[in-house]
């Protein structure tokens, strides 16, 4: 009995000594610690990904050949229709070209393209944050948008070697300026995620809405990224203001929800635009790393 | 089992019973008296010290409302709210780094072995280091230009002999928050998207520096951006002395209604600063436009911090009021009072009126020079203050400026002799090159005289002599009378239906003048020992020279009056669709029907071929009457220039007065300087109500 109670003991005076040293240990080393973690968890994160790439395509190859017949028509018009546009977007490259010419506009592509697959969302904050199948070995660098096509994703949180975090747009970690359609003046608004409650589904805020700000009729309102910030480029879509919360009025401003673009909770891949230079939020990540 | 000797417990003598029972007793007096207190503190004082420990340990932040929005009579934004970012310190998630900050220079003090350390003065620089690394941080990424390292260790402090600048700590600023609202965020970068005071050099950089900071300053951390609500006039300077400004003030409005004083009562309370009205509409009705603050009761560390928001309440924004200015022909106005300017090319202190005859309502109301509210709205720094005190731009020329009339008060004379019976309409006058008046000659403008002059012929060419006369038989007891009928000597007051309807007290105009209007008599002349009222005294009244003093808006109010063939009109600055026409203390005019056409005729005569001939408008007909008053300015004399008048001329809509200061150098005349003032207004006026003029007429060869 008393051999039993000085185990006890014995594991309570461990675990004790254990939080204790944690709670002393350096913050540069328990960093370390978390990214050990991360790299070490990186491997299942892949295998967990492939295996459910694996899994989709077994099970495409399980359709049988009408069906898959069928999805070759509709593949077959859909690309008649993007060749059609790809024509005219040619046109316009070009129009936009000697535009260039004339006005000798000096410029350059200021993001670089990765794409990256989803692994996994991460178990901490469900629904606010994915991982994805690329890092710092792939270039991608913190702070960096995340899109699928026209679409905002969110943006980069953390960077490890081969897996990078992602604060969703509806994570209380994310924040932009936006423009709503429909506004004249192009004033800017504040697009941040908010706490979701347990159970409760993930949202996003549009803040700070004119007063005078009415929405266009018979559609919801897109929220377009401003490139103002130097983050996120200019004219990517954040989603559509939810017309049902559109009446909130808090002082002067109005205050509405974010109905993002793409369903977030079903990602299987993003594009990571990874700009070419570095902004000075992204450096302040980096010595706020280092101090 | 026998009990022996030495196992015996309980008392078994009388002596040891009593002192058993005694304990007893005192364990259960003891443990009553605790129950008592406790009882006594759990029901009776329950109240008071729950209350007490709420006000020890809670703290109430009231926040101030958005004012309400000032529109003009079509709804156009005169005054508006725009969001303010700021970015804001939180001191108490900022603790821990000041303590190890302090602690640091601590540690450098004693390294350096100094006599005495003043660990007061180590916490503030410690505090100062702190926030200071903060703002280089935040600059670094607002910053375009400029890329300070943000790896440096530790920034530059500045000594408190340095001028503050945006992008350093202010000391005294920290000093006071820290005295006076230690609980609140410190404000780091105040307005953040204002161009100069955010150090943006254009909006679009402030917004970009706003925008910046969201995306890439840490969301999570003790710095935030923060957005309130200021006051914003948009259109600078105009319409400023109506407008008003407001000023900061601790002394919020009343919180919401879900706020419950009595509980709060001994809660301690912290303020933001708020805004109150100061001048001009925006004091005028602060009751309206000011709101309902908001609440937030929070809970506070023991060093005084919040520290978990438990209840709040939004604040409410105020309610928006309706001007009756008109956008446009303000701005009309004003810009045609700029173009007025002396030989060094300064423009004159002038003010123009246009009011509506049936309403009274203010269309428009300039006064020149003016200054911007924007600068005025919350403290005002010295510079800015001595700058509009330099230009004499604090006076509302229009509601506060008195002046002499002039010949435009010849009107009132014309009146007053007809119902006096001295004259009528269509007697004839000689009228020479002056008129001797006991030992002094009264000249006529015009070096020969007019002749024979009937009243039609006397407001063409603004007679000087048929005034004299005129007055002089009606005599200033008559001219006193028929001014205070107009009301020259009555402060003007301004007529909302929705004041008059809640039983509240009428609201003064904005910067309307209540004190030193004269309408000058015989006591008047006895009070300011001028001596005895003389005949000189009367003609000199007569053409509205003399004593005799008003504001352009009076003036405006008899135009308005007398296109209406009535006494008074009672001004109003806000719009009100229900105004039914009838004005406080108005009477029939007293003329007969013909004596008031022909009153009118001569003053559509002064417009067509008299002396407002400079305000003639091809297609919309108007009565006017000029005026050329002279005042002293440094001793000697120097003329205001006056016109007044209505239009159209058959179907009056709009009344005016327009006047101009002129200087010692400058060559100023009633019709020939503010002539084309009123004609740029009515130009403005037509085209907004869709009032069709002739094409210009070629010039006369």
């Amino acid at each position: 009995m008393d051999q039993n109670r000085q185990g006890a003991r014995a594991s309570y005076v461990a675990l004790a000594v254990f939080v204790a040293g944690w709670i002393l240990l350096p913050s540069g080393v328990r960093r370390l610690n978390r990214e050990a973690f991360a790299e070490f968890q990186a491997p299942a994160l892949h295998l967990l990904g492939r295996s459910r790439d694996l899994a989709t395509y077994w099970e495409k190859r399980s359709r049988d050949a009408e069906e898959l017949s069928a999805a070759g028509r509709d593949l077959a018009r859909i690309n008649a229709g993007l060749e059609l546009k790809l024509k005219m977007l040619e046109d316009v490259r070009r129009e936009n070209i000697r535009l260039r010419e004339i006005t000798r506009y000096q410029a350059s592509p200021e993001y670089l393209t990765v794409v990256a697959r989803v692994a996994t969302r991460e178990s901490a904050s469900w629904w606010q944050r994915i991982v994805i199948r690329k890092g710092r070995n792939d270039g991608i660098r913190p702070g960096a948008p995340v899109v699928f096509g026209d679409a905002v994703v969110g943006r980069v949180a953390a960077v490890h070697l081969s897996t990078s975090e992602v604060d969703l747009v509806t994570s209380p970690g994310f924040r932009c300026t936006a423009y709503l359609e429909g506004d004249e003046l192009n004033r800017i608004v504040l697009v941040n995620g908010v706490a979701a409650a347990s159970l409760g589904s993930a949202k996003a805020r549009v803040s700070v809405i004119p007063h005078d700000y009415t929405m266009p009729a018979g559609q919801p309102a897109r929220v377009t990224t401003t490139g103002m910030g130097g983050v996120f480029p200019s004219g990517l879509t954040l989603g559509t203001l939810d017309g049902a919360a559109y009446a909130t009025q808090v002082g002067n401003f109005k205050e509405s929800l974010l109905v993002p673009s793409r369903d977030l909770y079903n990602l299987q891949e993003v594009s990571v635009l990874v700009p070419l230079k570095q902004n000075p939020g992204e450096a302040l990540m980096q010595a706020d790393q280092f101090q | 089992m026998t009990e022996s000797p030495e196992t015996k417990v309980l008392p078994s003598t009388p002596v040891e019973k009593i002192r058993l029972y005694g304990v007893f007793c005192l364990f259960a007096l003891g443990f009553l008296y605790v129950v008592a207190g406790l009882a006594y503190r759990q029901l009776i004082q329950a109240g008071d010290l729950k209350e007490q420990s709420e006000s020890q340990s809670r703290r109430l932040v009231l926040r101030p409302p958005a004012r309400g929005r000032i529109y003009d009579r079509n709804g156009f934004v005169l005054v508006d709210n725009r969001a303010r970012w700021s970015v804001q310190a939180d001191l108490a998630a900022l603790q821990k780094e000041f303590r190890a900050e302090y602690l640091r220079l601590l540690a450098a003090e004693r390294a350096r072995q100094a006599a005495q350390v003043d660990a007061e003065r180590v916490m503030e620089l410690a505090r100062v280091n702190v926030l200071q690394a903060w703002l280089d941080k935040i600059w670094f990424v607002i910053d375009e230009t400029q890329k300070p390292d943000v790896r440096r260790s530790r920034p530059t402090v500045r000594s408190s002999a340095e001028p503050a600048t945006a992008r350093k700590v202010d000391i005294e600023e920290l000093r006071r928050h820290l005295r006076e609202r230690r609980a609140l965020p410190f404000t780091l970068l105040s307005d953040l998207a204002l161009p100069g005071a955010g150090q943006a050099p254009t909006p679009e950089d402030g917004m970009r520096a706003v925008a910046r900071f969201i995306e890439q300053f840490p969301v999570e951390g003790p710095i935030r951006l923060e957005s309130d609500i200021i006051r914003t006039y948009p259109h600078g300077t105009l319409a400023a002395h109506v407008l008003g400004y407001v000023k900061d003030t601790d002394d919020l409005p009343p919180a919401v209604q879900d706020f419950d004083e009595s509980r709060a009562g001994s809660l301690q309370k912290l303020r933001y600063t708020g805004k109150t009205g100061a001048a001009g509409v925006e004091l005028s009705y602060n009751n309206i436009l000011k709101g309902l603050s908001g609440w937030e009761l929070w809970t506070k560390t023991s060093a005084g911090y919040n520290q978990t928001r438990l209840k709040y309440s939004e604040p409410v924004q105020g309610s928006n009021i309706a001007l009756s200015l008109d956008y446009r022909v303000q701005l009309s106005a004003e810009a045609a009072l700029a173009k007025i300017k002396d030989p060094q090319g300064t423009p004159l202190p002038a003010a123009a009126v246009m009011l509506s005859v049936d309403t009274g309502e203010i269309l428009a109301l300039a006064s020149q020079p003016s200054f911007d509210p924007n600068r005025l709205a919350g403290r005002i720094s010295q510079a800015d203050y001595d700058e509009v005190e330099k230009k004499g731009a604090w006076l509302n020329r229009a509601t506060q400026g008195l002046y002499p009339p002039g010949s435009t008060f010849k009107v009132i004379t014309a009146i007053a002799g007809m119902r006096r019976k001295v004259v009528d309409w269509d007697d004839i006058l000689e009228c020479g090159a002056f008129l001797r008046v006991g030992d002094h000659d009264f000249p006529e403008h015009e070096p020969v005289g007019y002749g024979d002059v009937d009243l039609d012929k006397m407001l063409a060419v603004s007679c000087n002599v048929w005034n004299y006369q005129v007055g002089l038989r009606a005599g200033s007891d008559a001219l006193a009378a028929e001014s205070r009928r107009f009301g020259l000597d009555s402060p003007l007051l301004d007529n909302p239906a929705h004041a008059e309807g809640d039983g509240q007290p009428l609201t003064e105009l904005p910067f309307a003048a209540s004190r030193g209007l004269v309408v000058p008599d015989r006591e008047y002349k006895l009070r300011i020992k001028a001596g005895p009222w003389t005949d000189g005294d009367t003609a000199n009244f007569s053409i509205g020279q003399g004593y005799l003093l008003t504001t352009p808006l009076h003036m405006a109010c008899v135009a308005a009056s007398l296109a209406r063939g009535e006494t008074r009109t009672t001004p109003s600055i806000i719009h009100d669709v229900s105004r039914d026409g009838t004005h406080r203390g108005a009477a029939p005019i007293g003329l007969s029907r013909v004596q008031l056409e022909a009153l009118r005729g001569g003053m559509v005569r002064c417009v067509e071929e008299g002396t407002a001939r400079s305000a003639r408008l091809p297609g919309l007909p108007f009565a006017g009457k000029t005026g050329t008053a002279e005042y002293f300015k440094k001793g000697q004399v120097a003329h205001l220039a006056w016109m007044i008048g209505y239009a159209p001329a058959d179907n009056p809509s709009v009344a005016f007065a327009v006047l101009v200061e002129g200087q010692l150098d400058t060559d100023t005349w009633g019709g020939k300087t503010a002539g084309p003032v009123v004609r740029e207004m009515l130009e403005s006026w037509a085209a907004v109500n869709g009032v069709r003029l002739a094409p210009a007429e070629p010039p006369a060869r």
